[in-house]
């Protein structure tokens, strides 16, 4: 497949900036970098230069504006949609270019988690063949997952070119994914992600957010606690993305998208997180220039600063990780009883649980998760996690040691652990000692 | 010269992810050893129990390659530092060798004589360097121990990068190069390490972006000079990372590994050192048309040794720290004569493809340069593709 040409529409917003420094970098390809003001194309332009790195790229970056749609899209072999998050935005948006789309031109999306069944419907058969969702995550340049999602019409021998493409020439690491709500990555993310802070409200008279975040933090498997993670993608985002997945699924993980009332009334207040200076968390500059991290406390509805929570079985675990003990940093999690290290390790395996159910109804293989994780959201991959549990009869043994019985009842875990390969992944560097 | 009478093999061994920061992890040292030792001991076939057995049988050594963990990690005696790894090494002799950027090398020259004298039948070599412990500036100066440190670093920021370029400018006048042209092939150098890293499974750069636009692209903001004409794009990088091979004598093989149909020999070396200013350094080889004759000289020596000539060779992994290094030592491996080295830059023939490439690994700008690691990595490399074990990276060798 050779891809010369694209025109990135939305190329203004965080990921059509981003997507366009890729396809012009590792793509090589002329990027129209379509925005509704030429001034912002121009701005986005800067920004995909600077999210690759390399000022060489620039002269395959081109600002244009809707208004010079046809001239872009008639010379494009792949168009990339990344406008808002709104069905019936990127519905008006395809009317707007269909026709100007060359027969073996692709059309793709770069929708989070809408249906990419639904969104080609608005074109014609011909392009519907073509349509494809192209899911990467932020930053591109770092983070390089692309979920694949052909819809119901996709030609399964462009889905394949088009994979092809991606590995091959854009260096991403891909994975094909069904049509469901927030595709593989965000399903299994924000189901952990939810049901910490779900948990942050039961346990809002121990700490609340960061008490949650100081039992799921680096040496869990990831390079941030879930709730900094949530606070960093924005309030809003988080909700869309779990709003959607509740309202559209109906898995045994149903009730942990439910998002906890403190949330919602921090949305209602318009506290979305990092971008709008504070949401779970908030970070204050000092008069002398030093920072400090204050957490909302869920009691009292007020801003405190952040504990420094020390657990025994955490600061254990992180002086094993330090000097690469990484099994008897397992037992120690393992043989612990504390409140703390149970819901560390209830959070672990039902990770790792979710995780597989969903790899094999949605994915290529089981495999998919260990992809799709760990490139998409740096966290451990689920059948590496399971080598860290010391194998899956031992993980199987733990699982049901440590689980509550309303949640095995929920679960078929002896199917669900049927058959697990080892993990082409190696666990240990997602394990941070700290 | 004394020829190679007894055959040294290599058995494999392993490399951690150059692209980690152990830093950043919060891991140290032994977290970092005991990944190589242990992923080294499982490529080998071999146990800790095995390497108790053989030490009681005096038959095993460590050689251990660091440049100045002393800076770094505030950690000497390094060669004892493998008793904190598994008690499997108490009483094992084992000892760090220092080199500069050579001391991954040194230490697997240590081994191979000490097979080759027969007082050891296994030696694992184990280089490593921890450099993300401190912020760039401190790290350039750090290396610049390695240069004469009074003279030639002291105060300097980034001194390497520097002296580098100095060679970059004394290849320039040496050989009357069109300074474009030359520096257009420097940039080649750089894109084509940075591609080859990409079928690296543990190369650094592997998901970095680089072409050779941008590796021209010298004095912008993404690729700021740092030393005389050469850019960023132009130097292999800050890296953590250890690697480890393991060197075996025949009576070993024999035991142990008979059923392996081509055992990997090391069929030849060389080791020359040249003068430590750079300014000697050049005075010293102004009449001379190799612009590194004391590099040269250690190939001679390694070619005489193996009974080879450059045109048995398939592949070559070579020490680009710089560009400029790989451009000289181009000539120096008789790939084209001294003065010509641009030739085979622009013929291809050092690319992947071509009939004498160069760091298919990516080398050192490609994959990272650990600097104690990087003599070991670059065998353990070589050894890869000789044993058909190189993922994603073999050259069509016939």
């Amino acid at each position: 497949m050779n891809i010369n040409v694209v025109t990135v529409i939305g190329a203004n917003g965080t990921m059509g900036c981003r997507v366009s420094g890729i396809f012009a970098s590792f793509g090589d390809a002329k990027v129209y970098m379509v925005s509704r003001e030429l001034e912002a194309a121009y701005k986005a332009k800067a920004k995909a230069v600077m999210s690759v790195r390399a000022e060489a790229i620039a002269s395959n970056l081109i600002p244009k504006t809707y208004c010079d749609l046809e001239e872009c899209i008639s010379e494009s072999d792949l168009v990339f949609e990344s406008v808002a998050e709104d069905i019936s935005v990127k519905k008006n948006v395809y009317k707007g270019f269909a026709e100007y789309v060359r027969p073996n031109a692709i059309v793709a999306t770069g929708t989070s988690g809408l249906s990419v069944n639904q969104l080609s419907e608005c074109f014609d058969e011909k392009i519907r063949r073509r349509f494809v969702g192209m899911h990467m995550y932020n930053p591109p340049y770092y983070m390089t997952l692309c979920e694949v999602i052909p819809s119901r019409y996709t030609d399964a021998r462009i889905v394949d070119e088009i994979k092809t493409y991606l590995k091959d020439v854009l260096y991403r690491d891909v994975v094909e994914v069904k049509d469901e709500p927030a595709f593989m990555g965000n399903r299994i993310g924000f189901q952990f992600i939810n049901e910490a802070m779900q948990y942050a409200e039961v346990y809002k008279d121990n700490g609340g957010i960061d008490y949650i975040d100081s039992i799921l933090g680096p040496f869990t498997g990831r390079s941030m606690p879930p709730l900094v993670t949530s606070d960093f993608v924005g309030l809003d985002v988080h909700k869309a993305i779990a709003d959607n997945i509740y309202h559209n699924t109906s898995d045994y993980a149903h009730k942990s998208f439910a998002m906890p009332e403190f949330a919602l009334e921090l949305i209602l207040q318009g506290k979305l997180g990092k971008k709008s200076g504070c949401g779970l968390y908030q970070t204050v500059v000092k008069a002398d220039g030093s920072r400090i991290v204050n957490v909302y406390d869920i009691v009292t509805g007020e801003y405190r600063v952040r504990e420094q929570f020390v657990f025994p079985f955490a600061k254990e675990m992180i002086q094993e990780f330090k000097v690469g003990n990484y099994a008897q940093a397992f037992r120690k999690l393992i043989s612990n009883h504390s409140v703390e290290a149970t819901i560390c390790i209830q959070f672990l395996i039902k990770y790792v649980i979710y995780a597989i159910s969903i790899s094999k109804s949605i994915g290529e293989d089981i495999h998919s998760a260990d992809i799709v994780m760990s490139r998409g959201f740096d966290w451990v991959p689920p059948l590496a996690a399971i080598d860290a549990f010391g194998g899956v009869e031992s993980f199987k043994k733990i699982a049901s040691n440590r689980l509550s019985k309303e949640f095995l009842s929920s679960i078929d875990i002896d199917d669900i652990l049927t058959d697990i390969p080892r993990s082409r992944c190696d666990f240990r560097p997602f394990f941070k000692a700290r | 010269m004394k020829k190679v009478d007894r055959n040294i093999y290599l058995l494999g061994g392993a490399q951690t992810d150059f692209a980690r920061n152990w830093s950043k992890e919060g891991k140290g040292v032994l977290a970092l050893l005991k990944e190589v030792i242990d992923d080294g001991l499982k490529n080998i076939g071999l146990t800790y129990d095995d390497i108790s057995q053989l030490n009681k049988q005096s038959r095993i050594a460590c050689f251990v390659g660091n440049f100045i963990g002393e800076y770094y990690i505030n950690q000497g005696h390094l060669g004892a530092l493998l008793t904190e790894v598994h008690p499997a090494f108490y009483g094992v002799p084992s000892a760090r060798y220092e080199a500069a950027c050579a001391s991954g090398s040194v230490a697997l020259d240590a081994a191979m004589t000490k097979i080759r004298a027969e007082d050891y039948d296994l030696g694992l070599v184990i280089g490593w360097e921890l450099m993300k412990t401190v912020d760039s500036k401190s790290c350039g100066d750090f290396l610049g121990r390695a240069a004469f440190y009074e003279d030639e670093a002291a105060g300097i920021d980034f001194p390497f990068p520097k002296l580098f370029g100095k060679l970059a400018d004394v290849t320039i006048d040496k050989y009357n190069l069109d300074e474009e042209r030359y520096l257009d092939n420097l940039a080649k150098i750089s894109s084509k390490n940075y591609s080859n890293a990409k079928r690296n499974p543990n190369a650094q750069t592997r998901k970095w972006f680089m072409n050779e636009a941008q590796a021209k692209a010298r004095g912008t903001v993404t690729n700021d000079i740092i030393g005389g004409r050469l850019s960023i794009s132009d130097c292999s990088q800050v890296t953590d990372g250890a690697a480890l091979v393991a060197i075996a004598s025949e009576e070993f093989m024999e035991e142990r590994y008979k059923s392996i149909e081509h055992p990997v020999v090391v069929k030849g070396w060389g080791h020359r050192v040249a003068p430590m200013r750079f300014g000697s350094k050049i005075e010293a080889s102004s009449n001379n048309e190799y612009i590194l004759p004391w590099t040269r000289q250690a190939i001679l020596d390694a070619y005489r040794r193996a009974n080879m000539t450059m045109d048995d060779i398939d592949v070559f992994e070579i020490h680009d720290c710089f560009t400029s290094s790989e451009y000289a030592a181009i000539s120096a491996f008789g790939i084209t004569d001294p003065g010509y080295e641009y030739k085979a830059i622009e013929s291809g023939e050092v690319f992947f493809d071509g009939d004498k490439p160069i760091n298919p690994s990516g080398g050192l700008i490609g994959c990272g340069h650990p600097v104690g690691a990087t003599g070991v990595r670059m065998i353990l490399d070589s050894y890869k593709q000789i044993a058909g074990q190189a993922e994603g990276l073999p050259i069509n060798a016939c």
